[in-house]
């Protein structure tokens, strides 16, 4: 019995070195193991043993058992680490194979603009205010100091609805609409749609995007214009570009200022872009003037404030690149999906 | 405003460049659109003295010269013009000079002589017409100063200069003008300026009133009115350095008359008219406005029809010029005029911008007279035409004058207070400080304590509040002094309002699903709502009317966001783009009553197109974007004639129209050039949308009891839409219904024909209990019973 323990126990192990998958393996564990295997015909034979061997060879069984469990266990790690490992290498797949193109849409560039735009106001406590866009001309023109036949309404070619019904040729109607409603302290941007009558070509529309600033309150001054503006710019290009104040008209502000922003371009060396001068020409401001401010019935001794405006299309323009201001109302994907 | 920086360094002194006067100008205000040399597009031309001129003996028209151009020895050139001559002073290109049109000038061999360098003729150097006598004319041009050879020919010709192309602003018509730039650039360097003493020598014979009677009807229209008559008028070219500041200034030199009057108008501002006295019926000119059907033929030779809002200048009989906007043929200054009356006058601004924009006559005078002519000082730009007619010698200034002036205003100071121009403008300057830039602007300004008292000059009359001194103040101060400060104050908060709010969710839920989003014009052609195929009496086709729109293709406000979605799918699939998502977030217009502003109804438009797109997926797109705002929509059948009658849906949230989604109709597409591929468009109403939003969505606590699924199938007749037989199967289940899905429409040999199965998966559960199987079946029972009367539906057996 001795003799047949050693020699299953040999004989098991020189199979498992040899067994190469799980499945011999169980077949294996079941012909030594199992309920008719060997070595369970083994243990039967227990009996025909001479009771004062029984203790020793009792211990011999167990040992040889353990011996075979822990083999065949040994085995099956063994074999499960190398089948596993078989199988993750046969599953690889070329994860370089293109897609189907399930992506997200994109905003219009000019909505991605005035998204940042709205989000860098709205933080320097700006509410945002929308108007309507066919408005009358005496909240486009006359409550901003441009009476009727005045020529400076000759820069902004208006389509007329009606003798007092206009598109709006910009957006500040809707600050003359806050103005003539609320009390200050005042501080709201106001961004739209405007219309003016310019032919379609590559820097004009009919149709654009402006937003405009206004602020009332006690002590404003022309100082704190050009720190928002500053600041504005610094969040939209980073804290490399700087305003530049230029004097300007314009009927609705007094003092007025055109303001020029550091060519992002070239960071002011100058360059095609900016026409060598190394400023680009980005805004219309100024303080408010009184008559505006009386006209909307507001003290003009007791409160000043200051407005700003800018077109949408030229930011969106210059921050892409984009070659003509037609691209933006074509609607061709091709051009939507760079801004993804 | 061009302006030669020699004209105006007569009145004032630039010390520095010219480019870097411009720069200076520009941060004080004045915009500079260019800095050019005035210089004619040729280089490398000298004057030559032609010493010898012989025929060629090759040629039957060409001369062999020898020119002396200033070198040791003098150049051969060949010449071919007939007019050249020993004796002779000429334009020479030498070797190496450019000509306009970029031509370059080589050593070259003519017919076997060799030749260094080109003489000129006026066209070959691009000389313009009137610059120099016999400039235009073919042939070589004969210089006829006594100039020394080589000297350069820019010189001789007075094209040796720079000009300043200014950008006047609005509100600066006093610097339309020479003497006017000459002032504001002195007080923005610092420097002197000095304007001519203006003298006039009366030589004339008799008084004004011999020669013509000028009545001035209207002075409302024509608030000043100076006349000056001239002569013994000697028509001729006036001199050269008239000639080249006149050129240099974008002017065109005609004759002696008109150059000064030219002259006169840029130096001082006034335009100016001179009359052929001898052509003016009764030597009468009156100042009128027209009779209404008065018809006039201006200089330009075209004929108008005038109405009585209009002011023209007539003589005895009959309107001939519009006043301060084009003068009549009839009395222009030709060689054979011997007397003139100038006219020096303003006419009212608002007035002379209507006609003008009634006739389309636009021209240098009217822009001027529109934009603001000074009152007080047009008797002096009159007198400045005469002191040039002494000076050129070309006429005499009869004695007397006529000036039909208004009473002169009491001009009003204004006044301002140090302090709160400082606090305005963030500067810290002292009364004295301001008071000195403002004086150097010509406004007379005294500071007693915080209080400046201000009399600006009578041209500028865009100066009446203290904030426009406090502009002055700061333009001269410096706008790169200006600090940067931030705002004190009430802290405020800042946020979007309702509506974009909205919007901006509306768009990202849009583009998380893979639209994109596209913008249009607001206002589209008429012919494109009437290709809708809508009825009569749509209010959509009673849209918004421009006045005046640009084209037919841009007259009306859009009532309808489907054409331009139509007209953006079809351009896409045209470019051979094989799918399209796109979106549009904007209002439609309705007119209200006369008078009122239209209706702004903010609407979303879906436009879709591609392979494996069909009207579900339209229609799972819309409600996959409105569960977010916790509305629950339902398709029924119905919508517009412009989409498949077969294929379209109104959108149904809480019994309320929201909107409607289809394939659109073929017909439809095709008048959109859309063919070939089906297009799908939905359009939602914001507003309804925005009414229907459900406040924060409060949580559910998850379930603690099994659920219990049962498939169901159900047979039915083809016809039968599934939607309304889930809403059956909800209503009889009752809340125990957690979900009810579709799983599979079979039609074929199992069910009988015109029929279908339809196969759902129900799903049952209890907040509180586990369902038995008798509380579901007696569920089920419920559901069979309703489907079976409501829509004839029996269990698949």
């Amino acid at each position: 019995m001795r003799e047949q323990l050693e020699n299953i126990l040999s004989r098991v192990q020189a199979e498992l070195s040899a067994i190469q998958d799980t499945g011999a393996l169980e077949q294996l564990r079941v012909k030594v193991m199992g309920k008719k295997g060997e070595f369970t015909a083994i243990l039967r034979g227990m009996g025909q043993i001479p009771a004062d061997q029984r203790p020793a060879m009792g211990q011999m069984v167990n040992e040889v058992r353990n011996k075979l469990e822990s083999a065949i266990e040994e085995a099956r790690i063994r074999l499960g680490l190398i089948e596993k490992e078989a199988r993750l290498k046969q599953e690889a797949i070329d994860v370089t194979l293109p897609g189907t193109s399930r992506c997200r849409g994109s905003l219009h560039p000019m909505s991605i603009v005035l998204d940042d735009l709205l989000d860098i106001f709205t933080g320097m406590g700006f509410e945002v205010v929308e108007g309507p866009e066919v408005e009358y001309d005496h909240y486009n023109f006359e409550l901003l100091n441009l009476p009727k036949h005045h020529p400076a309404r000759d820069a902004q070619d208006t389509f007329y609805i009606d003798d007092n019904i206009v598109l709006r040729t910009h957006t500040s109607p809707v600050q003359a609409r806050i103005m003539t409603t609320r009390k200050p302290p005042i501080r709201i941007v106001c961004p739209g749609r405007v219309y003016r009558a310019d032919e379609v070509d590559a820097t004009h529309s009919p149709v654009f995007h402006q937003i405009e600033g206004l602020v009332i309150d006690e002590d404003i001054s022309i100082g704190d214009l050009k720190g928002t503006l500053d600041t504005f710019a610094h969040r939209l290009y980073g804290p490399g570009v700087t305003t530049r104040f230029r004097p300007s008209f314009f009927p609705f502000t007094e003092p007025s200022a055109e303001v020029d922003l550091t060519c992002a371009n070239c960071d002011g060396a100058g360059c095609k872009m900016c026409k060598g001068t190394g400023w680009i020409e980005v805004l219309g401001s100024g303080m408010v003037n009184p008559k505006v401010l009386e006209m909307c019935g507001i003290d003009s001794k007791k409160y000043t404030g200051f407005a700003f405006g800018m077109g949408i299309e030229r930011l969106a323009i210059l921050r892409y690149n984009i070659p003509d201001m037609r691209y933006l109302y074509e609607n061709d994907l091709r051009f939507l999906k760079q801004f993804r | 405003m061009k302006v030669p920086m020699k004209w105006l360094k007569e009145y004032v002194d630039i010390k520095m460049s010219a480019q870097e006067y411009a720069d200076r100008m520009v941060m004080s205000g004045t915009g500079v659109e260019s800095v050019d040399e005035v210089g004619g597009d040729f280089d490398g031309v000298v004057a030559g003295k032609v010493l010898t001129c012989d025929a060629h003996p090759d040629s039957d028209h060409l001369h062999v010269c020898t020119v002396d151009v200033g070198g040791e020895t003098p150049l051969t050139i060949v010449c071919g013009a007939p007019n050249v001559a020993a004796g002779q002073t000429v334009p020479v290109a030498l070797v190496g000079a450019t000509l306009p049109g970029g031509i370059k000038i080589k050593k070259g061999k003519l017919r076997g002589v060799e030749s260094s360098g080109m003489i000129c003729s006026g066209p070959e150097l691009g000389l313009p017409q009137g610059l120099y006598p016999h400039v235009g004319e073919e042939g070589i041009l004969v210089i006829a100063e006594n100039v020394a050879p080589g000297s350069d020919a820019k010189e001789i010709f007075g094209l040796d200069d720079v000009a300043v192309d200014f950008e006047i602003l609005a509100n600066r018509p006093d610097c339309l003008s020479i003497w006017g730039l000459a002032r504001e650039s002195s007080a923005v360097l610092e420097e002197h300026c000095l304007m001519p003493e203006i003298v006039v020598e009366e030589n004339g014979t008799g008084t004004f009133l011999d020669y013509a009677h000028v009545e001035v009807r209207d002075k409302e229209l024509c608030p000043r009115y100076c006349a000056r008559v001239i002569e013994g008028v000697k028509i001729g070219p006036s001199p050269k350095w008239m000639r080249a500041y006149l050129h240099a200034a974008g002017v065109r030199p005609i004759n002696n008359i008109v150059d000064i009057t030219n002259y006169v108008m840029l130096e001082t501002g006034h335009p100016m008219h001179a009359f052929d006295l001898d052509k003016v019926r009764d030597h009468t000119i009156v100042v009128r406005r027209a009779e209404q059907g008065e018809t006039l033929k201006t200089l330009d030779g075209k004929e108008h029809l005038l109405t009585t809002d209009m002011l023209v200048i007539a003589d005895s009989k009959s309107a001939t010029g519009l006043a301060g906007i084009m003068g009549g043929e009839e009395s222009e200054i030709l060689e054979d005029t011997r007397a003139v009356l100038f006219e020096c006058a303003v006419f009212d601004r608002t007035n002379n911008r209507l006609t003008s924009r009634a006739l389309g006559v636009r021209t240098e005078a009217s822009g001027r007279f529109e934009r603001g002519v000074c009152v007080e000082d047009t008797m002096e730009a009159l007198e400045r035409a005469c002191m040039l007619v002494n000076m050129l010698e070309c006429g005499k200034v009869v004695p007397g004058i006529f000036d039909s002036c208004p009473e002169p205003k009491e001009r009003e100071p204004i006044l301002g207070s140090v302090e709160r121009i400082n606090r305005l403008i963030s500067t810290n300057l002292s009364g004295e400080q301001m008071e000195d830039i403002l004086c150097r602007l010509y406004i007379e300004t005294t500071c007693c304590g915080d209080t400046l008292t201000a009399l600006p000059p009578p041209w500028r009359g865009d100066i009446e509040t203290e904030a426009d001194l406090a502009e002055e103040v700061l333009r001269l101060n410096g706008y790169e002094h200006i600090p940067s400060t931030l705002m004190h104050g009430v802290t405020m908060a800042g946020f979007r309002g309702q509506r974009q709010v909205l919007s901006d969710r509306i768009k990202d839920c849009m583009v998380g699903m893979g639209w994109f989003e596209i913008m249009n014009f607001s206002f589209i052609s008429p012919r494109w709502l009437e290709k809708l195929g809508l009825e009569a009496m749509d209010k959509r086709l009673c849209p918004v009317v421009v006045r005046n729109p640009l084209g037919e293709d841009t007259s009306v406000m859009r009532t309808s966001m489907v054409p331009s979605m139509l007209s953006s799918l079809s351009v896409n699939l045209n470019r051979g783009i094989n799918e399209g998502k796109l979106f549009e977030l904007a209002p439609v217009f309705f007119p209200e009553e006369e008078g009122e502003l239209p209706e702004e109804r903010q609407t979303l438009c879906l436009g879709l197109y591609g392979d494996d797109i069909d009207f579900y997926g339209l229609r799972d797109a819309c409600a996959c974007l409105l569960n977010p705002f916790g509305i629950e929509v339902d398709t029924v059948s119905g919508g517009d004639a412009y989409y498949h009658p077969g294929r379209k849906a109104l959108l149904i949230a809480e019994g309320k129209r929201i909107g409607q989604l289809g394939e659109i109709h073929p017909d439809t597409a095709e008048e959109f050039d859309i063919e070939g591929k089906r297009v799908y468009v939905a359009e939602l109403d914001i507003v309804e949308f925005g009414v229907l939003i459900k406040p924060i969505p409060q949580v559910k606590t998850l379930p603690k009891y099994p659920a219990v699924a049962r498939d169901l199938a159900l047979v039915m007749r083809e016809e039968t839409s599934v939607g309304p037989v889930i809403a059956t199967i909800r209503k009889a289940a009752g809340k125990v219904l957690e979900d009810v899905g579709l799983f599979d429409i079979y039609r074929g040999a199992q069910v009988e024909a015109n029929s279908k199965s339809v196969a759902f998966n129900l799903s049952f559960r209890a907040v509180d209990r586990t369902l038995t199987e008798a509380e579901i079946s007696r569920v089920m029972d419920k559901v069979l019973k309703a489907v079976e009367s409501v829509h004839g539906a029996r269990i698949r057996s």
